[in-house]
């Protein structure tokens, strides 16, 4: 009798109920695609974030440092590379080995760094370059040379440069010039063999510069895990960094979050208008079941559980257009679609329903109907 | 009859338009609010983004190659190029002074400095808050604290002009006995051993850079020391920018005279570069591309964010707006009804429905965008810590969005009026 009842109200005033179907249709849009878009913008922007470059960095511990042999004390190549396969993180987006000499250009010192060219593009995606990072001809003899010694030296991309260290030379091409716009412009980059040979440092390094994804505690955990396997190292996150990012983050996540709840009051208020010119349109049907003797508890339950529905409804539908939505969203913002979470879903649905009831309160109006009255025509 | 027929039924009913008022209130604040807040981000952010750190880098053009590793510059300090400290306050005359919010001159010396042995490091000579005199006959107040508010200090930093020192953490780490707050600690020349100078330890400092390995000095003090007076090798700007588009990143010299002036107007890095570099002729001036392309990349992606969220906000807003303004129109099917038995006729009927839902929206609109301006503001307050400036260039936006929202709602319903049959409805069928 109840669902029957249910049935026929919802059928009889199918045109008004479209208004309050629409308006919640289209909030549950918003809504999921938000909520979807607040629960991923973190892996998003912190993607973003990693245009910074590196931010842990394995150096020689303080314990060399501390006998005064100097931070230019090196570590094991293999050591650190070991360390990073055996903890192997999809959230660590890049890692690069470096071994920084002085070496001369005809004459003039200039500091070498040795490390993997094809990474440096991954680690430090800022960086400009100007010609390619390693020349396929020849791998192992290629260099990335920064633009102040591009301008020192005279050199184009393709050209030819001479490093000689204590005897030794080597002969270079230039793969390209580096615009980073910070001290790396006056390096030389090589492939990390190269300077090892060159220097007579084989299978060492001086610094290991690693990109890691995630927020500032994961980022932090990472560490402390790469730091226990590697004790006799100093392995730490930069912190300026993380922090400046987590902050942001924040902030955006609070916009976000204050227009979800600005749209659901406004959605809410749709819904109240749309209730109570139903109410009143009601007044006769109310009457009627009141005459029948039908209990006040009764009729409004049974308009609750219309509005109750009506809600599911649009939240059902609203939620399947809010992942459609959110991919459009993710694919315009950030160019890769935004992955749908399946919480989303039920969330939606409940929150449509509480704004359903909390809009159908003037229902309860329908309480005060003297069924005389309404016979009466008043 | 017109007038006394729209005023009649603002007096005799004013409960049924409560709810459209309601409506158009909270739908024009919503939109005031997020309007404001969008309008507004992108400055906001970017000067968030300022934590990060300087964003443009100064250099002398004429400089040989730095020797630097691990922030320690091997250059002997009468090699190089240096940069001249007297210009530097016209770095607030260019066309875009007020979005430079701090710079940082640096000046490193290497540096002996007497532990339990000699220790070889360097002495980077900075401001902390420094006066820079403007010519326009102000002060600018600048320095590391400006630049680089990610540095943490324990303790306090040096002043300006006294013989005082800040120690890098990883140094201070190396020989805790020596470099404790409140010490002295004797830095000498490498290589000469004659002239030694006596510093007071104010404070360790954490950078997370090749800093922790040096002593942070004040600039006059590294001057001193090392015979340059007046004179330093790096300046580090920190300033509000645009994210780069294509048309930034354009060479200047290629451009038409209007194309010049649009990009010489935009606050972009690449403008205000080449504007540090017309007031400081024989520098370098670049962007350092990890913090200003993060910026940009950030700023831009998260601006396009809030325009599609805002915008369905106020697609949102328009459609209660309309529903509820269609809601009143069905409402008053009878009042209609009688209008049309009597005559009316159904231009003359819509008339009187518009010219209320106009006046409606013209009311709502200003007490929600009075409404608007306070959740903006108190919304901006919690976001960024500062509240946000409504402009008032919104009032008429939002003005003319309430009235084509609500003329726009009822139009609908009020066409499908027009075909009403008043007999029936009069009958109460």
């Amino acid at each position: 009798m109840f669902w029957r009842l249910l049935w026929k109200l919802l059928r009889a005033s199918s045109g008004r109920l479209t208004v309050a179907i629409l308006a919640l249709v289209s909030c549950a849009m918003v809504v999921s695609a938000l909520l979807n878009l607040e629960f991923d913008i973190e892996r998003k922007l912190t993607q973003e974030f990693r245009m910074l470059g590196a931010n842990v960095l394995i150096s020689p511990g303080n314990a060399a440092q501390a006998t005064g042999i100097g931070p230019g004390e090196p570590m094991s190549e293999s050591d650190v590379s070991g360390a990073l396969q055996d903890l192997e993180d999809p959230a660590v987006v890049a890692s690069a080995p470096f071994l920084y000499v002085v070496e001369r250009v005809r004459d003039t010192p200039v500091v070498v760094a040795g490390t993997k060219l094809e990474e440096l593009p991954k680690l430090e995606p800022a960086w400009r370059i100007d010609g390619a990072w390693t020349s396929p001809q020849d791998h192992l003899n290629s260099c990335v040379i920064g633009r102040n010694v591009a301008r020192q030296f005279q050199l184009l991309p393709g050209g030819l440069l001479n490093l000689t260290y204590l005897g030794k030379s080597a002969q270079l091409t230039v793969a390209g010039i580096l615009d980073a716009g910070g001290t790396e412009d006056n390096q030389v980059f090589v492939q990390l063999a190269k300077a090892q040979d060159l220097a007579g440092l084989n299978g060492q390094i001086s610094l290991a510069q690693l990109s890691v994804r995630g927020t500032t505690k994961s980022i932090s955990q990472y560490s402390a895990r790469l730091a226990a396997r590697l004790p006799a190292y100093d392995v730490r996150p930069i912190r300026q960094v993380t922090e400046a990012e987590s902050d942001l983050l924040n902030r955006i996540r609070l916009l976000v979050v204050s227009m979800v709840v600005l749209i659901l009051v406004l959605t809410a208020l749709c819904v109240l208008a749309t209730m109570a010119a139903l109410a009143m349109e009601r007044r006769q049907d109310v009457g009627l079941m009141k005459a029948l003797g039908g209990s006040i508890e009764r009729i409004v339950a049974l308009f609750m559980a219309e509005v109750g529905v009506l809600g599911a409804a649009g939240g059902f539908v609203g939620a399947i257009l809010g992942i459609v939505l959110s991919r459009w969203m993710g694919q315009r913002v950030f160019g890769t679609a935004i992955s749908s979470r399946w919480e989303i879903f039920p969330l939606t649905i409940a929150l449509m329903v509480a704004v359903a009831l909390a809009g159908a309160l003037p229902l309860r109006m329908l309480g005060k109907v003297k069924p005389a009255m309404i016979f009466r025509g008043e | 009859m017109f007038g006394r027929l729209v005023r009649e039924s603002f007096v005799r009913n004013p409960r049924r338009k409560l709810l459209t008022a309601a409506a158009l209130v909270v739908g024009m604040a919503v939109a005031t609010s997020t309007l404001t807040i969008v309008l507004e981000v992108g400055d906001r952010l970017a000067r968030e983004f300022r934590s990060l750190g300087a964003n443009l880098l100064v250099t002398p053009q004429s400089d040989t190659l730095p020797v630097e590793i691990g922030g320690v510059d091997y250059r002997p300090v009468d090699e190089g190029a240096y940069l001249s400290e007297d210009a530097l306050g016209k770095l607030k005359t260019i066309f875009w002074r007020h979005n430079v919010l701090g710079f940082t001159p640096f000046l490193d010396v290497p540096a002996l400095v007497n532990g339990s042995h000699e220790m070889k490091t360097t002495l980077i000579g900075t401001w902390y808050e420094h006066e820079v005199s403007v010519p326009d006959g102000t002060t600018f107040k600048t320095g590391l604290s400006f630049t680089h508010p990610s540095w943490k200090i324990q303790g306090r930093w040096f002043r300006d002009s006294a013989n005082e020192a800040v120690i890098g953490a990883n140094l201070a780490a190396r020989d805790p006995e020596v470099f404790a707050i409140g010490k002295k600690i004797r830095v000498a020349h490498s290589g000469s051993a004659n002239a030694a100078w006596d510093l007071v330890v104010t404070g360790i400092v954490s950078t997370e850079g090749s800093e922790d390995n040096g002593i942070i000095v004040p600039l006059s003090f590294a001057q001193r020391f090392s015979g340059r007076r007046g004179q330093f090798r790096e300046l580090f700007v920190s300033a509000l920018t645009k994210p780069a588009d294509s048309f930034s990143e354009r060479d200047p010299l290629k451009m038409t005279p209007t194309e010049y002036d649009r990009w010489f107007c935009s606050p972009y890095i690449s403008s205000i570069s080449y504007q540090i570099k017309t007031v400081l002729p024989g520098t370098d001036v670049r962007a350092i591309r990890r913090v200003a392309d993060t910026e940009g990349s950030i700023l831009s992606r998260v601006s396009t964010l809030l325009w599609i969220v805002t915008l369905t906000a106020l697609g949102a807003a328009a459609l209660a707006v309309a529903a509820t303004s269609a809601t009143t129109v069905l409402e008053r099917r009878a009042e209609i009804g009688v209008m049309k038995a009597l005559g009316a006729t159904n231009a003359l009927v819509a008339g009187i429905f518009l010219a209320e839902q106009l006046l409606l929206a013209i009311a709502g609109a200003a007490v929600g965008f009075v409404v608007g301006a306070v959740l903006a503001r108190s919304l901006g307050a919690s976001i960024f810590g500062t509240a946000a400036s409504v402009r008032l260039i919104l009032f008429p936006v939002i003005l003319g969005l309430a009235a084509i929202v609500a003329l726009v709602g009822s139009l609908i319903p009020l066409r499908r009026a027009a075909h009403f049959n008043p007999a029936p409805i009069l009958r109460g069928e």
